[in-house]
């Protein structure tokens, strides 16, 4: 076990390194492509050697305590934001950098540094578990779909200056860091590979180096700093409590007094990570990189860091009061950038929305803390991570192969890119349609919420009705825009050739996975999610997960499978063909049609933005106010309802 | 008799239960306005008409996507009477719905895709309602299926009245009729010639008539729901709301769609959402 | 059996007329003759129809419009030529831009005389059409 883990995180890095230094393409590609294999298959192992059990600590061969290391690497990051902060002239990030290290040096320099347990370094359990999969599985489908994407990338966008072996260096060292991450129980050691995912999303977004992306880096870096600070006095916190700054022991029952006010800084570190109100501009902000680092930051890793400490965090908060706004500050989250997609147009924003939106159900479901509301949480990470992964990297390729990221112009895919609509339809359709997809998740939350007494369960309720249908909205846009369809030309047919096959390869792959986890989502419940949420509240009682019958499973797996197939299928399919009515004079191939007095007019097709009824902007506005509200008031209430 | 019997009963009676009010709605609708009106039994040879004619269709995708709404519609109502989770059939109420926009949105033409998006709307503005209106009823109740429902003491109607009010707003939507009939309407010509079912002939739209038919079924099953103490009350009450329904529909004209969206918000967020607030604070 | 009797939908256009017998043709819906009884709709669109009633005469600028539609209506469909201008170009037959009557661009299965032709007239023509409909049916079926 631990050797596998040491590997899972020594192994990224070292292969970090070497592609650091290696600058031809024929060379990096394949030892991308075996380093991912590398990875995906030790992450399988990992999985397989633990077997599903109640959760294993341990700790470093030989029992050595990282004390000493994991000061000098926080210097050294430090050191690095110090500098490449001042080289771009901002003062915020190295000021945070510095109060952060001042905060670690204070108290190893004072000696109330506790010491780690040896034995206790790592904790992993099913819920490592399940991340482990998602880093090493679909963390390195991206590392592969990279290979084709930034060949395309760099031939269309010549005026960017290539540095592909410092953007799959940057890929790998993310995942060592994600995978630290999960596995640690040891707080001062899970911060370091907190800000390793820092940094790493800091130089990946602003990868092409334009004034722009300089900007969205740094407010990400700066925002993940503040929760990161957080994360710090957490742990400054709880050093003379005894409780060794041991995750595990920290989250095993509800919390009062400081151990409250540390949750409550570590919920706030989780969110600043997960992109929640008030802090989702990042996020948004990372969607001007590379489409593959939108894939792994938004689906498969970086954000999944902040909900992951959310669900850890959720025994602890459950029933509190810190949790009931942590809770409310993911519903209000999901109701207003739900309102803010709707009035999207770009479509890799759109998707950004809904990440954003589906952590902050997970959010949501963390604060109440209940076993359900657990299950619905991880149900959301497996789900979400495949189908918005899918998604990220299938636009990606439509960008590349259409140069628009307008939704607009997204129309007639099914004519135009028939293949890639197969595996959009089964992204989208794995979004929102799937069974134990977001329908599940919000059924199921909704089913929990009635349950929360008072005013507050039937805000929750109202919250999510809202919202929901506004996600039915914005994906209802983007399917009929695929959906739609007219006749092509041999032109605009040769175009999906030069698709490559890295590509098909991984955006295949995670179609699969979207289906058959679809498919299997009893096993999964009742082997893997269901045993995870009844041990991480072992005070809770009995629960009987959600009972879901039979017909609707069919129904379900019906609906899933419906649309992506449908796309296959409708090409070959023979029909009575008619014009569509156009009040008698119809636009001809070039949508271009007679107008009055013989002018000519072409037509186009927009779809409704909800212009004068949802401002975009306010709701974002609205929405970062809210719910930065509502966190100052959740730390309040942490730190002085002792 | 088992649950699962009373949802095979729906797929089969629900169609003929939707053609008969339909036909009840016109005549009652012609004598409105003064005229005769057709037979009772005329939405029936429509749709016989329809399945007889050719069916021209602007592409591939638009036949498979209507049968998927029929399927999905009988379904939700199949699965709403033999006792799956109300709050789940919420949901695929709405997923029902949202094959019909997708159907017509796959046509690429100013007015069937001007419907669809308009259907869009429709959904957005409604269903919020619907979920609210679920879970007002199982938390009054306590129980998350139809019999459950139908066999508890707790009298849902009166716990629920502003969940009722919204309900006659909506199912002002759902049965598309004026003001509120934006996507597409059983009147011949609104400023989108037919809106979503423009492009659709012979039996498809054939099909979007028999959805309409499960459609107008459920709402009336969700009106008994919300009668839980009496069906056949139930059934009165949906009667005199459709005739109300009849009323509005002759005597307003086509609202814009940020009225539509505006006014159901409003009315789901205040009466039903009101409601459900006053529900769990009086229930501590 | 056949439905087509008891559910004959229209569609109604206008080519060049001076309006008089559309709005006789309107007249048709009113309480007064209420062609509803007979199942008759107004449909704006050629898709759900299965009558076209034209009024007018064509003229250069329509053609392809009267074409449009009557390509555009599913099998089996009939044309009812309302009015003298719809059967032959009527009072403006020798006008410059006049081509005739509908017959020239599309099959007419019924022609209804009048100037304006009465709504009685326009019913019996209505009813005639039918019974070509049937016939249309039958052949294919």
């Amino acid at each position: 076990m631990t050797s596998l883990i040491a590997f899972l995180i020594g192994f990224p890095i070292l292969v970090g390194a070497v592609l650091l230094l290696v600058t031809r393409a024929s060379l990096r590609n394949p030892i991308v492509l075996v380093s991912s294999v590398a990875v995906a298959a030790a992450s399988v192992a990992t999985v397989v050697t633990f077997g599903n059990g109640d959760g294993v600590f341990f700790g470093l061969p030989g029992g050595i305590v990282p004390g000493q290391a994991l000061i000098a690497v926080e210097i050294a990051m430090t050191a690095f934001i110090v500098v490449i902060g001042l080289m771009n002239r901002r003062i915020a990030a190295p000021i945070m950098a510095v109060a952060q290290l001042a905060i670690a040096l204070f108290l190893e320099v004072t000696g109330r540094m506790p010491d780690a347990d040896p034995q206790r370094l790592f904790w992993f359990d099913r819920l490592s578990m399940v991340m482990v999969l998602v880093i090493g599985l679909i963390g390195t489908l991206i590392c592969v779909n990279a290979i084709g994407y930034m060949h395309d990338y760099h031939r269309s966008n010549p005026m960017i200056k290539g540095r592909r072996n410092v953007f799959f260096s940057l890929l790998f060292i993310f995942l060592a860091g994600m995978f630290g991450l999960v596995t640690c129980n040891y707080l001062p050691m899970m911060l370091v590979f907190w800000e390793i995912t820092t940094l790493c999303s800091f130089l990946l977004i602003g990868y092409t180096r334009t004034p722009e992306t300089i900007g969205y880096a740094f407010k990400a870096l700066n925002m993940n700093l503040l929760g990161g600070l957080g994360f710090g006095l957490a742990i400054a916190l709880l050093a003379d409590q005894h409780l060794g700054l041991d995750l595990a022991r920290l989250t095993a029952s509800p919390a009062s007094g400081t151990l409250l006010a540390a949750v409550a800084l570590l919920a706030f570190a989780g969110i600043t990570k997960s992109a929640q109100m008030p802090f989702s501009s990042w996020l948004i902000g990372a969607m001007y990189a590379p489409s593959p680092t939108s894939a792994l930051l938004h689906s498969s890793t970086m954000v999944k860091a902040g909900v992951f400490l959310l669900l850890r965090l959720s025994p602890a908060m459950s029933g509190s009061t810190v949790g009931y706004l942590v809770t409310f500050v993911g519903l209000g989250t999901f109701l207003f950038v739900s309102l803010v997609a709707v009035t999207e147009q770009n479509t890799k924003k759109v998707l950004a929305y809904s990440t954003i939106g589906s952590l902050g159900l997970i959010g949501a479901c963390a604060g109440i803390g209940t076993p359900e509301l657990a299950w619905v949480g991880v149900m959301i990470i497996i789900f979400h991570a495949l189908a918005k992964g899918l998604l990220f990297l299938v636009v990606g390729t439509i960008e590349n192969r259409l140069y628009t990221k307008d939704i607009e112009n997204f129309d007639t895919l099914l004519s135009r890119l028939p293949k890639v609509s197969v595996l959009a339809l089964t992204g989208i359709a794995g979004m929102f349609i799937a069974p134990f997809g977001i329908v599940v998740a919000k059924w199921a939350a909704i089913r929990a919420f009635l349950q929360v007494p008072g005013g507050q369960g039937a805000a929750m309720i109202v919250i999510m009705a809202f919202g929901s249908s506004l996600t039915i909205f914005y994906w209802g846009k983007l399917l009929i825009k695929v959906l739609s369809m007219r006749s092509v030309g041999e032109y605009e047919r040769s175009i999906e050739r030069r698709v490559s096959r890295y590509e098909w390869l991984t955006e295949g792959a995670l179609a699969f996975g979207v289906i058959a986890v679809t498919a299997c989502i009893g096993i999964i419940s009742d082997r893997v999610v269901g045993p995870y949420a009844l041990s991480a509240f072992p005070t809770a009682g009995s629960h009987t997960f959600l009972n879901i019958e039979p017909a609707m499973l069919v129904v379900m797996l019906v609906a899933v499978l419906f649309l992506p197939l449908l796309a296959v299928w409708a090409s070959t399919r023979k029909y009575d063909a008619s014009d569509f009515y156009s009040s008698g004079r119809n636009a001809n191939a070039s949508h271009v049609m007679g107008a009055a007095l013989g002018g000519s007019k072409s037509v186009t097709l927009r779809n409704y933005y909800l212009d004068g009824v949802v401002n975009g902007a306010l709701m974002f506005r609205v929405g970062t106010l809210a719910c930065g509200g509502i966190l100052v008031a959740m730390i309040a209430v942490g730190m002085v309802v002792r | 008799m088992s649950p699962a019997v009373y949802g095979v009963l729906f797929v089969f009676l629900a169609p003929v239960f939707g053609g008969l009010l339909a036909g009840v709605d016109r005549r009652v609708s012609a004598r409105m306005q003064g005229r005769i009106g057709p037979p009772l039994l005329q939405p029936f040879y429509d749709f016989g008409k329809l399945i007889q004619k050719q069916a021209r269709q602007v592409n591939p995708v638009v036949e498979p996507l209507l049968l998927g709404h029929v399927f999905f519609m009988a379904v939700t109502g199949a699965l709403l009477l033999s006792g799956t989770d109300l709050i789940f059939i919420a949901f695929v109420f709405a997923l029902a719905a949202l094959f019909l926009v997708l159907a017509a949105g796959s046509v690429n033409s100013p007015y069937s895709f001007a419907g669809a998006e308009r259907e869009l709307i429709v959904l957005l503005a409604s269903e919020p309602f619907f979920i609210l209106m679920m879970a007002g009823i199982c938390k009054v109740t306590g129980a998350s299926t139809y019999a459950g429902v139908l066999a508890s003491p707790q009298l849902v109607a009166v716990q629920l009245p502003g969940v009722l009010l919204a309900f006659l707003l909506v199912a002002t939507i759902k049965l598309r009729k004026s003001p509120f009939d934006i996507s597409t309407s059983h009147h011949p010509h609104q400023e989108l010639v037919s809106g979503l079912t423009t492009d659709m002939s012979g039996r498809m739209l054939a099909y979007v008539e028999l959805a309409h038919w499960y459609e107008s079924a459920l709402l009336c099953a969700f009106m008994v729901l919300l009668f839980n103490w009496s069906v056949p009350l139930g059934l009165v009450v949906f009667a005199i709301a459709y005739a109300l329904e009849v009323l509005v529909d002759n005597s307003t004209s086509r609202a814009k769609w940020q009225l539509v969206l505006r006014s159901t918000w409003a009315a789901t967020l205040i009466f039903s959402g009101g409601n459900v607030l006053a529900l769990f604070l009086l229930s501590r | 059996m056949s439905f087509f009797s008891k559910s004959p939908w229209i569609l109604h256009y206008d080519g060049s007329s001076c309006n008089g017998c559309d709005i006789e043709v309107l007249a048709c819906l009113t309480p007064l003759y209420d062609v509803e009884r007979f199942g008759v709709l107004n449909t704006g669109n050629p898709k759900h129809a299965d009558i076209l009633l034209v009024t007018g005469s064509v003229n250069e600028r329509n053609i392809e419009i009267v074409e449009n539609l009557y390509r555009q209506m599913p099998d089996p469909k009939v044309v009812v030529a309302v009015g003298a201008c719809a059967c032959s170009g009527g009072i403006f037959a020798r006008a410059y831009n006049i081509q005739g009557g509908i017959d020239k661009v599309i099959p007419v299965d019924v022609y209804v005389p009048g100037c304006a032709a009465r709504p009685e007239s326009i019913i019996d023509g209505v009813v005639q059409g039918i019974a070509a409909l049937e016939a249309k049916r039958k052949k294919t079926a």
